[in-house]
């Protein structure tokens, strides 16, 4: 099985590597983490902890970008433009050019969050000068956890959109429809609570309930997997809350991967 | 010919064009301007809130909380400061561990006559941050000074001590919430909470002192009820503590044990002394005095 994934995953790091994304990450990195710094200086009271809030959010967002820009780019593109069709001339099934190309993309993406994870560890411990806040932030095991949800989160997006991209014939369609999957899934957690507390009797939002119980079903709720209050509060997760998101994302994950290589097993490809 | 009738349709266009923008330009010059205002306008619906920040409610949260943090509260009308607590009360809904947001609201939100909403987002600090007293805190303060409600504020002053590790800070968060006890019209609860402090107290001397303002309260609750009776005798009120004696309704005034002591206000109502009586005059001091004596 790895050996027939290797080729892809390989062949996904090049790409990835040759299109310059490490310095379009650094770029970006750096830009969000000046972002991250300057929003300290509006928190009075507590700058550290402003500084890594803002700053896991632009990892959040940077990552989502960045997985989709590597679908459309990984994938979508060598479909649109038939170049999978020297790919798939290996001696190995359909199936695996997607996982291979899903475990590439994946490893991009470990290596952005690392390097994201890094910079915003250097800003937040440099942030504040000699003020000391009231209640500190907890950069070790807690800030390393949450960076790992947000990959987990990233990876998400990133199965959707490879599902999307084996199913498209359109060249923007897995970009745009990641995007809103993306808005959708991490919005979700917020309205889910705000109809569960009464939606301020607000009859016509509470008429949406059934609605959105039912989408909870075929979208997962990826603010199950944003663990921030831990190193900023640290209030630890429950257990059973962080392992059950894990668990949830990657049953998702299998769930895309598998309609994805369905997809792209039956798909016809003209000359 | 037709290059001519061409170039003739141009320069009509241009010509009109041209008028239509020196006319416009004219007209805008002397209209007038609406105030722009670097106050807070509107505070936008949670949703889109969250959607605008792709998904993100802490970044949503830090967005508004910033916001909150660049406005001129010295130059706000009193229903910006209605948005501004709509506002606090979004981002606590957001991230009710947000502590500037807590501080903000308590430091202006209370005394801008945003009571509730600052409550609001104190309560939901004081559940997101169990590690932290000053939310609860404020939150008791604002009950007891703003609602004039010192059981409901002692309440909060006893979950705030929750909040903080055994050790000096937090017996005087207890002492606290058991002094504020006594401004409440309700003795009777007011008694059975401090008797439960006592109980509850590990430090043997904190719970010595305790018991010390439960025999206060008790006190100042047996005086109350002989100045209600007194006064379904009599029609008015006693103006002395010693009339209450004088009518056999008490064996005699209770002892303060932190000396203090109990006096009638000017309302007649019997209350707690707030320091100890002036030292009785000698019988030399009282015949050279010439100032008319003052019922304390």
């Amino acid at each position: 099985m790895l050996k027939s994934l290797s080729p892809f995953v390989l062949s996904a790091w090049r790409a990835g590597l040759r299109s310059r994304s490490i310095q379009a990450i650094l770029v970006l990195g750096i830009l969000l983490m000046g972002v991250a710094f300057l929003s300290a200086s509006f928190a009075p009271r507590q700058p550290k902890t402003v500084a890594l809030d803002v700053g896991i959010s632009g990892i959040r967002i940077a990552l989502v970008l960045l997985s989709l820009f590597w679908v459309q780019e990984l994938i979508g593109q060598e479909i649109q433009r038939r170049t999978v069709l020297f790919a798939l001339t290996y001696p190995v099934g359909r199936g695996s050019y997607i996982v291979g190309r899903y475990v590439g993309i994946l490893g991009l993406l470990a290596l952005a969050t690392l390097l994201l994870g890094m910079l915003l560890w250097v800003v937040v411990l440099t942030t504040g000068g000699d003020y000391e806040q009231g209640f500190a932030v907890a950069p070790g095991l807690p800030y390393w956890t949450t960076v790992f949800g947000i990959f987990v989160d990233a990876a998400v997006v990133t199965a959707f959109a490879t599902w999307i991209a084996t199913l498209s014939t359109v060249n923007i369609l897995p970009l745009a429809l990641g995007l809103a999957f993306a808005v959708c899934g991490k919005s979700l957690g917020a309205v889910i609570q705000y109809m569960m507390e009464g939606a301020d009797r607000n009859p016509h939002m509470l008429q949406l309930s059934p609605v959105i119980s039912a989408i909870q079903w075929v979208l997962p709720d990826l603010s199950r997997l944003d663990w921030r209050v831990w190193p900023m509060y640290g209030v630890a997760p429950d257990h059973t809350v962080l392992i059950g998101g894990g668990v949830m994302a990657l049953s998702y994950i299998v769930v895309m991967l598998v309609l994805s290589v369905f997809a792209f097993s039956r798909r016809e490809f003209q000359q | 010919m037709r290059l001519q009738r061409s170039s003739l349709k141009l320069s009509l266009a241009l010509v009109v064009a041209a008028a239509i923008f020196a006319t416009t330009t004219h007209r805008l010059k002397t209209a007038p301007r609406y105030e722009v205002r670097a106050q807070l306008r509107v505070a936008l619906p949670l949703f889109v809130q969250v959607a605008m920040t792709m998904g993100d409610r802490y970044l949503a949260a830090n967005l508004a909380t910033i916001e909150i943090m660049v406005v001129d509260t010295s130059k706000m009308r009193p229903d910006e400061f209605a948005i501004q607590a709509q506002l606090q009360q979004d981002v606590s809904w957001l991230n009710p561990g947000n502590e500037d947001n807590y501080y903000v609201a308590a430091a202006i939100l209370s005394w801008a006559n945003q009571v509730d909403a600052a409550q609001n987002v104190l309560a939901r600090a004081t559940d997101a941050r169990p590690y932290d007293y000053q939310p609860a805190f404020y939150y008791g303060f604002n009950q007891l000074h703003f609602r004039h409600d010192p059981a409901g504020a002692s309440a909060w002053l006893r979950q705030s001590a929750e909040h903080l590790l055994d050790g000096p800070n937090k017996i005087q968060m207890l002492n606290l919430a058991a002094i504020w006890l006594d401004r409440t019209d309700d003795l009777s609860m007011a008694i059975i909470v401090v008797e439960n402090m006592a109980k509850q107290a590990t430090r043997p001397d904190f719970r010595k002192y305790l018991e010390l303002r439960v025999q206060r309260l008790q006190g100042l609750k047996t005086l109350r009820d002989a100045a209600v009776i007194y006064r379904q005798h009599h029609g008015k009120a006693p103006t002395q503590l010693d009339e209450l004696v004088t009518d056999k309704l008490i064996p005699t005034v209770p002892v303060d044990p932190f000396g203090f002591g109990y006096d009638i206000d000017a309302q007649g109502n019997v209350v707690l002394r707030s320091r100890p009586p002036a030292p009785k005059p000698t019988p030399s001091q009282a015949q050279t005095s010439t100032q008319t004596p003052v019922r304390k």
